[in-house]
């Protein structure tokens, strides 16, 4: 469904992938993880468009998509909640809503996906007329995943959903994802939670500094000394693998 | 009793005034929330839409014979249509071509533009200042020995339908919530499929929009037109400052508020007190600093948290 091949993105001069690539495959809930500045969201950035890859080709259901726009990639059916959530905060619940349906032309289907919505989650039913800066953190995640979901996208990108929540949000965000996993949404997920992550995970990729260093099913991944070491040891391949890339 | 009508009759037609410092105050309040760009040509907007105006108006005058209410709405139609053109042109020859470049340089290229249009407009209509005509002529309204100008109220009238629609639009209807969106975090908004780049160009043409009609109010309420009408654009930013910068109520209410200011201290006060007469000129600005030493955030502003 999604295919990167030898991506690589800069910023300005600054290299930040280096020839990534990857396969989800419909159906699929793929993560990515990696340490702090590993590319990650860089990655998710490519792939909806927001930054244009400088070489390599990015392929969703068979078309190429590394040179259009964002909003036509959204079109195609590519849903991203971005890092930090990114709701708009001056604008209400709905509002929101709202907007993450900009794409639907029919009334009756945009008013089906806002009931919806609504249904999933009660609580934005209730503050549909807060403004979303309002909210507590882990209301607005609800409402970044369900004003991505307002378009029914084949392909979600989620770029640590975790970020900033309490444990206890922490497990209720999890668990939507593996629900919605199961209602059939093809997932993407970024994260630095890995032992959670791989856990609802059919396949994940290991990046260090711009490009992938592991990858494989949980089993696989779990049983690799190295996933722990890049994120709970010493940081010894960390080294080795900065004096492999020669920086 | 005499001072009394007479601070009542400077208020109304100081309302007036400040309904167009609101309407300039506006414009750059749209460019600014949405692409944090000062406009500094939005004085030269309106000043370009009065003078496209009166060539309307002179057309459909030589073609009709007499200055009936269809010529001067005749001309209201063209200039509007005319505003739209011009802030797609202007998007087209400031804004995108300057997207990735720092706000410094647009702003500059704003200052750069007002210069270019005052000279352009001095160039094709001549040196000359032109005498504006007025759909209303001298007529007045007299209320209780109140008399107001019928011009200021057409303006007042226009200001209230104009800020009316606005408010509609933005708060209401799809494009306008995805323009208030997009003013918020472009970034979100492009993920939300908004065409980002169509609605900053729309952000243009509406802001060339309320500039011309300011400039069609405005006009008439001066006794010559020329180009140094685009200075009083600038007399909006310490409008806007006051009302509290980017913010659109803000805008409105900071616009009228110095109207009212300008247009009493121009006749009762100076009256009274021969030297503000020589301080004129100066007293919005004195304002404006009085504003930024005792509420910087101004009356709506709020105190904006940058994001990371
Ligand atoms: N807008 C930008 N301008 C310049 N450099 C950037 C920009 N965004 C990211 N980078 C750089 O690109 C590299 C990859 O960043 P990216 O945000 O993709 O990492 P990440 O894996 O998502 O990290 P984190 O876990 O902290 O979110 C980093 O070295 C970062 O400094
Ligand atoms: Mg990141």
């Amino acid at each position: 469904m999604l295919k990167l091949v030898g991506v690589e993105t800069y910023y300005g001069k600054v290299k930040a992938l280096h020839g990534v690539s990857l396969e989800v495959k419909e159906g699929q809930l793929v993560t990515i993880l990696g340490a702090n500045g590993a590319g990650k969201t860089t990655i998710l950035k490519s792939i909806s468009g927001l930054v244009e890859p400088e070489q390599g080709t990015i392929h969703f259901e068979g078309k190429r998509i590394d040179r259009l726009d964002p909003e036509k990639i959204v079109s195609m059916g590519v849903g991203h909640v971005p890092e930090w959530r990114r709701i708009f905060p001056e604008l209400t619940v709905k509002e929101n809503l709202l907007m993450g349906g900009f794409l639907i032309e029919e009334k009756d289907l945009l008013h089906n996906r806002m009931k919806e919505a609504f249904h999933h989650f009660p609580i934005l039913k209730k503050r549909k007329e807060q403004k979303a800066g309002t909210m507590s953190g882990g209301e607005q995640q609800m409402l970044a995943i369900s004003r991505a979901l307002m378009i029914k996208p084949k392909l979600l990108l989620l770029d640590e959903p975790s970020l900033g929540l309490s444990p206890l949000l922490v497990q209720d965000i999890f668990a939507t994802i593996k629900e919605l996993h199961k209602s059939g949404v093809t997932i993407l997920l970024v994260e630095q939670n890995v032992n959670r992550a791989l856990s609802i995970a059919d396949y994940g990729y290991v990046l260090t500094t711009g490009k992938i260093f592991l990858s494989g099913t949980y089993e696989e991944l779990l049983d690799e000394e190295k996933v722990r070491e890049q994120y709970l040891g010493e940081g010894k391949y960390v080294r080795r693998s900065k004096l492999w890339s020669g920086s | 009793m005499e001072i009394f009508i007479g601070l009542i009759q400077e208020s109304i037609s100081g309302i007036a005034l400040g309904s167009i410092y609101a309407l300039i105050a506006l414009g750059f309040t749209l460019i600014y929330k949405a692409t944090e760009v000062v406009n500094f040509a939005q004085g030269e907007l309106m000043m370009v839409g009065a003078y496209i105006n009166f060539y309307f108006v002179t057309t459909f005058l030589a073609q009709s014979g007499e200055p009936t209410i269809g010529v001067f709405f005749l001309a209201f139609a063209g200039s509007i249509i005319f505003s739209f053109v011009f802030g797609w042109v202007l998007d087209w020859v400031i804004n995108r071509p300057l997207k990735d470049e720092p706000i410094f340089s647009v702003i500059m290229a704003t200052i750069s533009l007002s210069i270019i249009l005052r000279a352009l407009v001095a160039i094709i209509a001549g040196p000359m200042s032109l005498i504006p005509y007025s759909p209303f002529g001298n007529r007045v309204l007299s209320l209780n020995g109140i008399i107001i100008s019928a011009l200021d109220l057409s303006i007042i009238f226009s200001a209230i339908v104009l800020v009316t629609i606005f408010y509609y639009f933005f708060n209401k209807t799809k494009w306008g919530i995805a323009m208030q969106a997009t003013s918020e975090d472009p970034v979100a908004a492009q993920l939300m499929g908004i065409p980002v780049k169509r609605v900053y160009g729309l952000v243009w043409i509406f802001s060339a929009l309320v500039a011309t009609i300011s400039g069609i109010l405005l006009a008439p309420r001066m006794s010559l037109l020329d180009t140094s009408m685009g200075f009083l654009g600038l007399k909006a930013f310490p409008a806007a400052v006051l009302g509290g910068f980017g913010s659109i109520a803000g805008a409105i209410v900071g616009g009228i508020i110095m109207g009212v200011i300008e247009t009493i201290s121009m006749g009762t006060l100076s009256f009274h007190f021969k030297w503000i007469k020589e301080m004129n000129d100066i007293i919005v600005w004195i304002v404006l600093i009085a504003v930024l030493m005792v509420k910087p955030d101004g009356l709506f502003g709020e105190e904006k948290v940058k994001k990371v």
